[in-house]
């Protein structure tokens, strides 16, 4: 088969990629989307005709959005679809959607102003984190243990010019062990997964948490499924935080993984296994 | 345009850095927005096609909105 693989900028991930596809007996065709000239009149494309589907990896969400519809709207199948980069790109909608079909997540509150904010914490209770809705890395997301701290962070985030700064996702602090979990789904399975531990509170590895192999359980894995099925499925980054009292909660989706560091520490062929998998969805 | 070439044409030359003109070596299959960090001054650097020439500029920033 012919994969495509949309792209902006080639990171180790997609190199794996890369090499998993041809490994398997597959060819690549790269789309190195920044230098594209896309007519949106034109919805057949016979540079695309002869592809499987396409597998979205760039790294600006806008570009990921971007290119997929295109890609869609010329009868391409591309993973993940459009809709879901859409559900999980955007904090407010993953957690709409996850709650609306009964999945347990932290209460979280979406104001659009600050007097709104303080008035919500309150009712929250401290420590509150707030998050931007669009933003990965742990970027811009701060905890706020009174209001005072609160009330900092809303002045950063109110001179901020992104409209997206002054829509307040506010959350229930977790206390959650030194780590959260990251669990990968492909398809209906969960091949694998990590803890990702750190003496901070936010745990992203690229932000120096360690990845450490985790064996989750029965009713951890089918939380995991029941949450990548509610945006429609795929492969996706699904990230849980277990509670003190044993319960565990869905922190967000992403829709365009990262795993170099689960394959380093885990040796799980994961590339292969989003390739492979993905073929056999595909293949006529 | 991409790089066609895993095999059979000959190797990418050495390009240069545009931050210490020092030069810096890519390999043969490497891609257009393939990423390489210069050792010798820690430049995080681009691969793109320029007029049909392959050179290394500096890597785009991180935006708000990258990531997973
Ligand atoms: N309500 C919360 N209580 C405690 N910890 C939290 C809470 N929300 C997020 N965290 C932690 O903060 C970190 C960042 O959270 P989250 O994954 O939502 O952000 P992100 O920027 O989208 O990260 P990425 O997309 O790279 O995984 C994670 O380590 C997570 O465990
Ligand atoms: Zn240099």
């Amino acid at each position: 088969m012919i994969i495509g693989l949309a792209y902006d900028i080639l990171r180790t991930e997609e190199k794996l990629l890369i090499d998993a596809a041809k490994r398997l007996g597959h060819s690549v065709k790269p789309i190195f989307v920044p230098k594209r000239i896309e007519w949106l009149n034109n919805t057949y494309n016979e540079e695309f005709r002869e592809l499987g589907f396409v597998l979205e990896r760039c790294v600006s969400h806008y570009r990921a959005l971007s290119s997929a519809v295109i890609l869609e709207g010329r009868g391409v199948p591309v993973v993940n679809p459009y809709r879901v980069i859409r559900d999980c790109g955007d904090k407010l909608v993953t957690t709409t959607i996850l709650a609306s079909k009964g999945i347990p997540v932290p209460k979280t509150v979406v104001v659009y102003n600050r007097d709104k904010a303080i008035e919500a914490a309150r009712e929250l209770g401290y420590p509150v984190v707030v998050k931007p809705i669009l933003g990965s890395w742990g970027r811009f997301i701060a905890r706020a243990t009174n209001e005072d701290d609160l009330l900092d962070i809303l002045d950063f985030r109110e001179s901020m010019n992104s409209p997206h700064f002054k829509i307040h996702y506010i959350q229930q602090y977790i206390e959650k062990p030194d780590r959260d979990i990251r669990a990968f789904y492909v398809w209906g399975r969960v091949p694998v997964a990590i803890y990702r531990y750190s003496k901070r509170w936010k745990t992203n590895t690229a932000l120096g948490g360690k990845a450490v192999k985790a064996d989750l359980s029965e009713e951890q894995i089918e939380l995991v499924i029941k949450s990548a099925e509610a945006v429609g499925g795929g492969v996706l980054g699904v990230d849980l935080m277990e509670t003190k009292n044993g319960e565990n909660l869905v922190g967000e989706l992403n829709a365009v993984i990262e795993f170099r560091n689960t394959v380093q520490v885990t040796g799980y062929d994961l590339a292969g296994d989003v390739v492979k998998s993905t073929v056999e969805v595909f293949k006529k | 345009m991409q790089i066609e070439n895993r095999s059979g044409e000959p190797v990418v030359p050495k390009l240069k850095c545009p931050v210490c003109e020092g030069s810096v070596d890519i390999p043969d299959d490497a891609l257009e927005g393939e990423l390489f960090e210069h050792q010798e001054c820690g430049a995080q650097l681009e691969l793109v096609i320029e007029n049909g020439q392959l050179v290394l500029k500096l890597a785009e920033e991180v935006a708000e909105d990258w990531g997973e």
